[in-house]
């Protein structure tokens, strides 16, 4: 439970470090490395519940197989085009097979860096410890959690909104212009009345002193020690490291091509 | 002696931008003393919320408009109030339940108001505790809001502004959106807080039954946003009666009733009574009440037999059998979540059951084509603007009948007819977005009967619409009921089931508890009743009241 | 932030939502689309990253709608559990400073549908450049990464401004836009008509 107990804005802050380090790396072990240690963290650590995890990680292997494959049949000249292994009965060079496996790995270390994050956070604890500790102002923060609180309400009425449209006696949409037509059909009504209950909201929420003013105080109260700069420190730390491991012995790439 | 106001409005008078020529406040003037009870009556866009943004601190500074006169609360004017700081005086309990709240759960939301205040986190526990406890609702306090009903969440968004301990509590149409049942409960909290906190009440509502025993005072706004009427409520009603009925001002039901007696007997109250119990203390002759003639045709219009409908593992629809009859008007009565919406979409053709058949004029629903099933059942939605697809009242009425390919000549001369049944001639041209509340529930209505569909399903019509839209609604729906369309309505009104329904259709736990008349569901026992949530209507409580008193004199 | 009312906020974060719902509804073929076709199945399609800061702009109409309504949509996304996370809040950032750049060389005053539809294309622009790093297009060859930036810029145009606009301009006519600025625009419009 270590890790659902961190500090939020620390942890995404540290997510977010994680992967723009990653992205100055184009070999494919380094991230390899980096989303065994992930997925550890996900099992042993945060004790995420598996089938949960699959079930979200699941797209990212198509989503990076696509990856993959885009990268072999689209890559820029190699810089050694001589290297070159058989796949599939084609000849490609063995760089353009490293890029592609880099950048697959690399977006499903994304994917496990951000469900590690999303399966163990409470958006709402998110937002107030943004609130707290990275001065997103209130009104920003309270405003964002009055409009997310919609999500239900918008689901409902979305379905609600088909049915009623069907009993007018409108069809599938067939051609691209329909479509386009359809979609505006649902949205504006859809819209329209988010509209009237964030204004309605706002004022209910005006009406009970709220401000925007930086000056109030919190129930909830979000704080910083030393276990949540530990988890960042151990994280960095380790992705550094298997950083440096990869110069050392050799294999390790950034981006060396032209832009 | 004399109190002293804790708000004093001072010839108020405000206009928004569009229409400076036409204030909405016109010259307002009145006082609220210190634990003084005053109800606001007025006829939907008489300005009341408008009174309430001057009062809430939400105005002038959000104003697009011009305000002039003032308002004092607690001998400070508004205009010297700083942001947010009229909240440590006034807090006000909105009508939509949904769209009160910033948190997710109740604690939170509580809790919000005490941050915006500045008081200590140490201090809020014990402050949320007490006013928890205050509602009735202690063991919501870690509660997700969303998974709490309409009416536990107007009592939140009392609690939320109790805790922040207010002089001047104001309740802007409350239960509005609430069935009648959680309305009781609610003003029932209200009651049993006058009890024992030290506030001024301003109750701004429609639906008057159950308040009056708390209010003091009452002040009546007509729809120029100008007062004619400052006093003692009952004197109120017996001088403006006719003032109140021109406008569409809700009055209490006995009241209404009292005034169509006068009508019928020619005979006036002199002091008109507002409960129930003041009605029936008047010697009234026997038979007043023109008795619903029962016209049950034999004519098959539909049948459904044992619908079972299941979603996500839960039975919704527990193997149902139904008959519509040509020309019936059909209420579906039961408490919120026995399953009336979805039976009524289920025989409309908007959701497939699991099991079961339904066959309108012989013909499974299955076999009917979506376009040929629409021009046979009409659905009504609760919210009109769900059923909106166009951008001007015209082509919403035309739209099936051009669907159908008929001729604009011929679509013409439909929709004009259509348009003065459903009286919107004159709003051709209107977004159907921009009409009155009243306006967008005729014009769904009218949506659904221009094909002259035999059988219109109507969930929750009178939902949320004043006393006029209401009258005009069901005089439209009898009109059509006379020439030989099936009406089924769900509806929690029994005033509107007595006067106009042939037959009534209890819903409970998915299943039909009883199919029989309105008669006859007077006859349930009052504890049955209680269960399925339902309120004998108010003529029938007079009736039962006086014979009671026949076998109480005799006896 | 002192010049934003709070119910401005609370609609942007509202038409997240919306957005972020609807685009769940009807393009739930987004990601396979992508396995099949690569990073560039999903180009025709990414303009409605940027719609809400467009639709925001327009309706709001003050300095620093784009950018803020495109932070509080990627903050939404990251509540509505989008897979790539956190980083979805920078991201968020740098697609609503292109869009913004675009109004601020208009010193936020011209909205016309040229100017929306260029705004599109400026979250296009400092998206794809992103993209360049963190999604490693840059190793890709020079003719697709061209493919793939013509296909987003032309679906910034077309979806985040032009659809933005006609959704807004649908909108206004409801009526419920009336105390914003571009329903105040409207009403002045018909007044005069």
């Amino acid at each position: 439970m270590y890790i659902h107990n961190l500090n939020p804005s620390i942890k995404a802050i540290t997510v977010i470090l994680s992967v723009l380090l990653l992205t100055m790396v184009f070999d494919p072990i380094t991230p390899f490395l980096f989303l065994v240690w992930i997925w550890i963290l996900t099992i042993f650590v945060a004790k995420v519940n598996i089938k949960k995890y699959l079930l979200y990680f699941s797209p990212f292997f198509i989503f990076a197989a696509g990856m993959f494959w885009t990268n072999i049949a689209f890559a820029n000249e190699p810089i050694n085009p001589t290297e070159v292994v058989s796949l599939f009965g084609n000849t490609i060079p063995i760089e353009d097979i490293q890029t592609a496996l880099s950048l697959s790995h690399r977006i499903l270390t994304f994917a496990s860096l951000s469900l590690l994050f999303l399966l163990t956070t409470n958006v709402v604890h998110f937002i107030l410890s943004l609130m707290q500790q990275c001065k997103l102002p209130p009104k920003l923060a309270y405003g964002i959690l009055a409009g997310y609180r919609f999500l239900p309400m918008i689901k409902d009425e979305l379905v609600l909104i088909k049915s009623a449209h069907r009993v007018r006696g409108i069809n599938r949409a067939k051609t691209l212009k329909e479509n386009v037509h359809q979609y505006k059909r649902f949205i504006v009504p859809l819209l329209a009345s988010s509209i009237r209950k964030a204004e309605r909201t706002a004022i209910a929420m005006e009406s009970k002193g709220f401000t925007g003013s930086r000056e109030r105080t919190f129930y909830r109260q979000f704080t910083v020690t030393t276990k949540d700069w530990l988890f960042m420190i151990m994280m960095l730390t380790v992705l550094v490291t298997l950083i440096t491991l990869a110069w050392q012995i050799g294999y390790f790439r950034w981006y060396t091509g032209e832009i | 002696m004399s109190q002293t106001a804790v708000i004093k409005v001072d010839h108020l008078t405000l206009s928004f931008e569009d229409y400076p020529e036409k204030p909405v406040l016109d010259d307002i003037n009145f006082e609220l003393k210190a634990e003084e009870n005053l109800l606001i009556l007025g006829p939907s866009g008489c300005g009341k919320s408008t009174l309430t943004h001057c009062l809430n601190g939400l105005y002038p500074r959000e104003l697009d408009g011009e305000l002039t006169g003032d308002v004092f609360i607690k001998t400070k004017s508004i205009h010297e109030y700083s942001h947010g700081e009229v909240s440590h005086s006034v807090g006000v309990v909105f009508q939509d339940p949904e769209t009160q709240f910033c948190m997710f759960t109740v604690e939170d939301e509580i809790a919000f108001g005490l941050e915006n205040k500045g008081i200590l986190p140490s201090e809020m526990e014990n402050i949320i505790d007490s006013v928890l406890d205050l509602i009735n609702m202690t063991a919501y306090k870690t509660r997700k809001i969303t998974t709490l009903s309409g009416g536990q969440k107007q009592k939140l968004a009392l609690a939320c502004i109790l805790a922040m301990e207010p002089d001047i509590l104001v309740l802007d149409e409350p239960t509005a959106n609430l069935d009648p049942v959680a309305s009781l409960e609610f003003i029932k909290t209200i009651h049993q807080l006058q009890q024992q906190k030290n506030f001024s009440l301003i109750i701004i509502e429609h639906q008057l039954d159950g308040w009056i025993s708390l209010i003091d005072r009452c002040l009546m706004l007509n729809n120029k946003g100008q007062v004619f009427y400052n006093g003692n409520l009952r004197d109120g009603v017996n001088v403006h009666r006719h003032t109140l009925e021109q406008q569409g001002i809700w009055i209490p039901t006995p009241t209404r009733i009292a005034l169509e007696i006068e009508k019928q007997l020619d005979h006036t109250f002199d002091n008109l009574p507002l409960t129930v119990d003041e009605l029936a203390s008047y010697p009234l002759p026997n038979n007043i009440f023109l008795a619903h003639i029962n016209r049950r045709s034999t004519q098959l219009a539909l049948k459904a037999e044992e619908l079972i409908w299941t979603k996500k593992s839960t039975t919704i629809i527990n193997e149902i059998d139904i008959n519509l009859y040509e020309g019936e008007f059909i209420t579906i009565l039961g408490a919120n979540g026995s399953g009336k919406s979805s039976l009524s979409k289920l025989i409309a053709g908007i959701e497939k059951p699991n099991k079961g058949a339904i066959h309108l004029y012989e013909k499974s629903l299955n076999e009917w084509k979506e376009r040929d099933l629409r021009t046979k059942i009409g659905y009504v939605f609760q919210n009109p603007e769900h059923q909106f697809i166009t951008d001007s009242v015209y082509d919403e009425v035309a739209f099936s009948l051009r669907v159908r390919g008929l001729h604009e000549e011929d679509i013409n001369h439909q929709v004009t007819t259509i348009l003065q049944q459903c009286q919107l001639t004159g709003f051709e041209e209107s977004h159907p977005y921009t009409l009155s509340q009243g306006q967008k529930r005729r014009l769904s209505v009218a949506t659904m009967i221009v094909d002259n569909q035999s059988i219109l399903i109507l969930d929750e019509p009178t939902f949320g619409q004043d006393a006029n839209s209401t009258k005009q609604l069901l005089s439209l729906l009898k009109e059509r009921n006379e020439t030989g369309t099936t009406i089924v309505m769900i509806t929690h009104d029994m005033e509107l089931v007595q006067q106009y329904a042939d037959r009534v259709v209890v819903m409970e736990d998915g299943k039909i508890a009883l199919d029989t008349s309105p008669k006859q569901l007077w006859e349930v026992p009052s504890e049955q009743l209680k269960k399925w949530q339902l309120e004998l209507p108010i003529q029938v409580k007079l009736e039962q009241r006086k014979q009671k008193d026949v076998s109480y004199v005799y006896s | 932030m002192n010049n934003w009312r709070l119910k401005e906020v609370i609609v942007m974060a509202a038409l997240s939502v919306v957005f972020g719902v609807v685009y769940l509804a009807f393009l739930p073929l987004g990601g396979i689309l992508v396995g099949f076709m690569g990073p560039i199945g999903y180009e025709p399609i990414f303009g409605i990253w940027f719609i809400v800061s467009i639709i925001a702009a327009y309706i709001i109409r003050k300095p620093g709608a784009a950018f803020i309504s495109e932070t509080i949509a990627a903050t939404i996304e990251v509540m509505l559990g989008n897979a790539l996370g956190p980083i979805i809040i920078l991201v968020g950032m740098i697609q609503g400073i292109g869009a913004e750049a675009v109004f601020a060389a208009t010193k936020w005053k011209n909205y016309a549908l040229w100017v929306l539809m260029l705004a599109g294309m400026g979250s296009a622009v400092t998206s794809f450049i992103w993209g360049m790093f963190q999604g490693g297009y840059i190793a890709f060859a020079p003719s697709y990464i061209l493919a793939m930036f013509v296909i987003r810029l032309i679906s910034g145009a077309l979806i985040a401004g032009w659809l933005g606009k006609a959704i807004s301009d649908a909108l206004a006519k409801t009526g419920v836009l009336s105390s914003f600025a571009l329903g105040k625009e409207y009403k002045k419009g018909k007044k005069a008509a």
